[in-house]
């Protein structure tokens, strides 16, 4: 793209960033760097999803803390640093907690006796919790900026393919759609006010008053935001590549599809010479069109579909169908996993650099559960999708759907989003009542899979959720004290309360909980979606302009 | 079936915070059979939304006192109740932006100070040696009680039910109370989503839906809900010990054990019509507004999750304590304003004995149901009602 060379520094040494890469690319073009260790146990903890929202990329930039190296294109002089390691992630005498407690620290019930340590471990555990430093005052400063704000008749949100032909279809009809899209370099959306690196983050319900019902909040990077008021809003938010549970399941070098597609976009090499990947549909053949000459293996918990066998059978690769991914070993560093036939029988190792997680793909409905549409749960997949009519209405008059989320084939996507946006214009596909999902397939077949992992002794050392460091064994441990569904077990065991907001962590959790209190998914629970739909700096929130109604001041 | 029983002797509406403690002391000393009931799930109400802040500043003796009382009761939770609730006493701070508003806060401090506990009344320096990095000029000074301080609500929640269940407590969820069944002018049951149960003693320890379950029983009273927004940092490293107050417009904010900023603003919510947990946009660029002017390194700080819960508010800001005497056998535990957690401890002592038809020490002109009757101009109000 021609972007100038950027230099910056990390950890005291000057490094390069070309084309507009991230710190994280920056980094990774020799090997995927270790940049973070867990918050309370201090386990090595590695970049997992490539797309700013795990926490294993975290580092600070310019007295600012938590930035996501992965989102975070450096300027001239930028001074990074890593977190919560010490003297380095790489060598961290904090480790030795880890070490010590592998069956982890009972913050719940531990720590109480005697009376008198009281203020002794409050100060050590505080002292330990906390990814970052604090920020520093020139670090907020230098990322104040004043919101911009826009009325528009339709705001798009995500430009994807379907994003894409949404807009043009709303260009065609001679309007001038704001188009929002949270990846940092897409190409241009022809005829639109364009919002690249752009994430939208908060959707309240509609005021159902004037022209424009819809105040949708977007943040630019770092924290430029931008207010749009709006007659309708179309998602087009796609999906994300979901986590799995397995001992080792948040090492360096276990990677979502995401990242390693992204880490790997030619002309870059893939950050591992012999990754592992999981699951056998077509995210692991996107895997193995790209990258097929760095795989070792397929694993997959199910099937392996025809198309991977192909490509697998091309480089060489190994298939495991029907198979359990037990632990991965290493490190600093995948060094190998350990899986076993879904029906039993010896372990395998196979060695490995890299374990890539392209099984499940599940939605972006986060904006959909803050504007409060009518969600159902699809057993197929394991999430839960928007109700939408056949031009993409949700339950809430004025709001879309198009692309993956609403449910519409890869086919016949271009179609059904131009369809949707003639309705969003129209203002047609507000009487249309979104009736049941159409179709649904078997129970997703992770269910099956996890009460065999269930079985396998030392399975509660998983992480559940590696943000905050929740093992499954303390999930189990909220079970068996009779807690009961996932806004409970939630907050008994903190699950879900870290930094990525529960998307990597509750998907599964769904799955594991309705086993564990033998019961169907559906009815573990809601998992409530808090804005914003991604950290969002203070700063960004205080450059909005103030509302009208002001602040009561008494 | 239900419920275990056909009748109970007392029911408690409500398994929040202050339900499950009086439903604790009642099982506790004698006044069992308790059923509890609550419309939603185990501290899905206020009890599981609130910000952790125990305090003990109030503008009357009688509040100061159950605060007290309240922090005892946390500091021996954990050898009582087989949980670490993490209560960090590390002081409140009442933030003062004028004369008029210290010398309000003056008024306070002299009546804290002469119930015996160590309030401070600190200038612009003193304000700015606790919390690191305050806007020069944004206070002209405070006051600071050390012994107030921050805890985790839910494992107090979890500690309390465990409690209260190892007593007998049937405790259910998902069970909405619509009404209670009247004969010869006193309750005589409760009518839920899940049928009738006899008691002659029903507790609305309801919190947000306090007043609408005493309108659903045929007595009028004066609770408000409204709601209240909250957020969430992400989590750093400690550089902020107290919870700090701001006088003019509500603003507070702590910093948690795992390292999160955790606060709110007063602003203006619609009464009664907005019952949830949502938010607003509105709230966040207020409260980011108000926390990056204070202190401005915080605009670096990305918020987390944002959220709502339920005030439970009266008029002059007390809780209501006792039998109405309107319908014997129907007991308020509420109007707690958003300091239930605060005061549960002490006061859900109290509202079971009330409810077991006992003498209470509380003053009836604060906290009775009755003391709505007497004209507004005679009665105190507490309008310390933050944080």
């Amino acid at each position: 793209m021609g972007e100038s060379d950027r230099h910056f520094s990390f950890r005291g040494r000057p490094r390069v960033a070309r084309n507009g890469e991230t710190i994280l690319e920056t980094l990774a073009r020799d090997r995927p760097p270790l940049l973070r260790r867990s918050i309370l146990y201090h386990r090595p903890q590695g970049a997992f999803c490539g797309i700013g929202h795990c926490a294993g990329c975290l580092v600070r930039v310019n007295g600012r803390p938590n930035v996501r190296a992965c989102r975070h294109v450096p300027d001239d002089g930028d001074f990074v640093t890593t977190e919560n390691a010490w003297p380095s992630p790489t060598w961290d005498l904090f480790g030795a907690i880890g070490v010590l407690r592998p069956n982890g620290i009972d913050t719940l019930r531990g720590l109480r006796r005697p009376a008198g340590a009281t203020r002794l471990y409050q100060r050590i555990v505080r002292r330990f919790a906390g990814t970052g430093e604090p920020p520093t005052e020139p670090g907020a400063r230098a990322i104040s900026a004043p919101a911009l704000e826009r009325t528009v008749d339709v705001a798009i949100v995500g430009a994807g393919p379907a994003g894409r032909a949404a807009a043009a279809a709303v260009v065609a009809a001679g309007r001038r759609p704001i188009v929002l899209e949270r990846q940092l370099r897409p190409p241009p959306v022809d005829g639109a006010e364009w919002f690249p690196a752009t994430t939208a983050v908060f959707l309240p319900p509609p005021s159902g008053a004037g022209d424009h019902p819809f105040t949708l909040l977007a943040f630019g990077e770092p924290a430029r935001g931008v207010r749009v008021h709006a007659t309708a809003v179309i998602l087009a938010t796609g999906g994300y590549d979901a986590s799995l549970l397995f001992r080792g399941n948040d090492r360096p070098g276990v990677l979502s599809a995401e990242a390693a597609l992204s880490l790997s976009a030619p002309p870059r090499r893939p950050p591992f010479e012999r990754a592992v990947v999981v699951g056998g549909g077509a995210r692991t053949a996107e895997v193995l069109a790209r990258c097929a000459d760095a795989v070792e293996a397929v694993i997959a918990p199910g099937e392996i579909r025809p198309e991977v066998v192909r490509a697998a059978a091309e480089a060489d690769i190994s298939l495991y169908p029907r198979s359990l991914l037990l632990r991965a070993e290493g490190g600093h560093r995948v060094r190998a996993v350990r899986i076993r036939a879904r029906s039993g029988g010896a372990e395998t190792r196979i060695a490995c650099d890299a374990v890539v997680l392209a099984h499940r793909r599940v939605p972006h409905t986060q904006l959909l559960f803050q504007a409060g549409a009518a969600m159902e749960w699809r057993p197929d997949v394991g999430a839960y999708f928007p109700r939408v009519g056949a031009s993409g209405a949700t339950s809430v008059p004025g709001l879309f759907v198009a692309g993956s989320t609403s449910g519409v084939g890869e086919s016949e996507r271009e179609d059904h989003s131009s369809r949707v946006a003639a309705a969003a214009l129209l203002g047609t596909g507000t009487d249309e009542i979104p009736g049941p999902l159409p179709s649904h397939g078997p129970p997703t077949e992770l269910i099956a899979y996890y009460r065999e992992l269930l079985r396998v002794p030392g399975h509660g050392r998983a992480v559940a959720c590696p943000c905050v460091d929740v093992l499954f064994s303390e999930v189990e441990e909220a079970v068996r004290s009779g807690y009961r569904g996932i806004e409970v077990v939630k907050r008994y065991s903190s699950l879900g309360t870290g930094i990525c907001q529960g998307r990597y962590c509750l998907p599964d959790a769904l799955l594991l909980l309705s086993i564990l209190e033998d019961r169907p998914p559906e009815q573990v629970g809601y998992i409530t979606q808090r804005p914003p739909v991604v950290p969002t700096p203070l700063a960004a929130f205080a450059g909005l302009p103030p509302p009208a109604e002001g602040v009561a001041r008494p | 079936m239900t419920f275990a029983r056909d009748s109970y002797r007392t029911v408690v509406v409500g398994g929040g915070i202050v339900g499950l403690f009086t439903a604790y002391h009642l099982a506790r000393s004698g006044g069992g059979p308790v059923l509890v009931v609550d419309r939603g799930f185990l501290s899905g109400g206020a009890s599981g939304r609130n910000g952790g802040g125990v305090r003990q500043q109030w503008e009357t003796r009688g509040t100061v006192r159950l605060a007290r009382e309240s922090v005892e009761a946390y500091r021996r939770f954990g050898r009582e109740f087989g949980y670490n609730i993490w209560f960090r006493q590390t002081g409140y701070l009442f933030l003062a932006e004028n004369d008029a508003e210290l010398d309000r806060l003056r008024t306070v401090h002299n009546l804290v100070a002469s119930e015996g506990l160590a309030s401070k009344v600190l200038d612009a320096a003193g304000v700015a040696r606790l919390v690191d990095g305050i806007a020069p000029g944004a206070a002209v000074g405070g006051t600071y009680l050390e012994s107030d301080g921050t805890l985790y609500p839910f494992p107090v929640v979890w500690g309390v039910y465990e409690a209260a269940r190892s007593l007998g407590v049937e405790v259910l969820f998902g069970v909405e109370a619509k009404g209670v069944e009247i004969r010869n002018g006193r309750v005589a049951g409760l009518l839920t989503s899940r049928g009738a149960v006899a008691t002659t003693t029903v507790i609305n320890a309801a919190g947000g839906w306090s007043g609408e379950f005493s309108r659903a029983a045929g007595l009028e009273v004066p609770n408000v809900a409204t709601r209240h927004e909250i957020l969430a940092t992400e989590s750093v490293k400690p550089f902020l010990d107290p919870m700090v107050v701001r006088v003019s417009d509500g603003l507070y904010f702590s910093q948690s054990m795992r390292g999160e900023v955790i606060g709110g603003i007063a602003l203006p919510h619609r009464p009664g019509t907005s019952l949830g947990t949502g938010s607003s946009p509105a709230f966040l660029s207020a409260m980011a507004r108000a926390l990056v002017g204070l202190l401005p390194r915080l605009g670096a700080l990305g918020v987390l999750r944002a959220w709502s819960g339920n005030y439970d508010d009266t008029p002059d800001g007390f809780p209501v304590i006792g039998e109405d005497p309107r319908l014997p056998g129907f007991v308020h535990g509420n109007g707690f304003g958003g300091h239930g957690f605060m005061l549960a401890p002490a006061t859900a002592r109290r509202i079971a004995l009330a409810a077991m038809g006992e003498p209470t020490d509380l003053d009836p002109a604060q906290f009775s149901p009755e003391r709505f009757r007497a004209p507004a101009a005679t009665r105190t109000a507490e309008r310390l009602q933050l944080g």
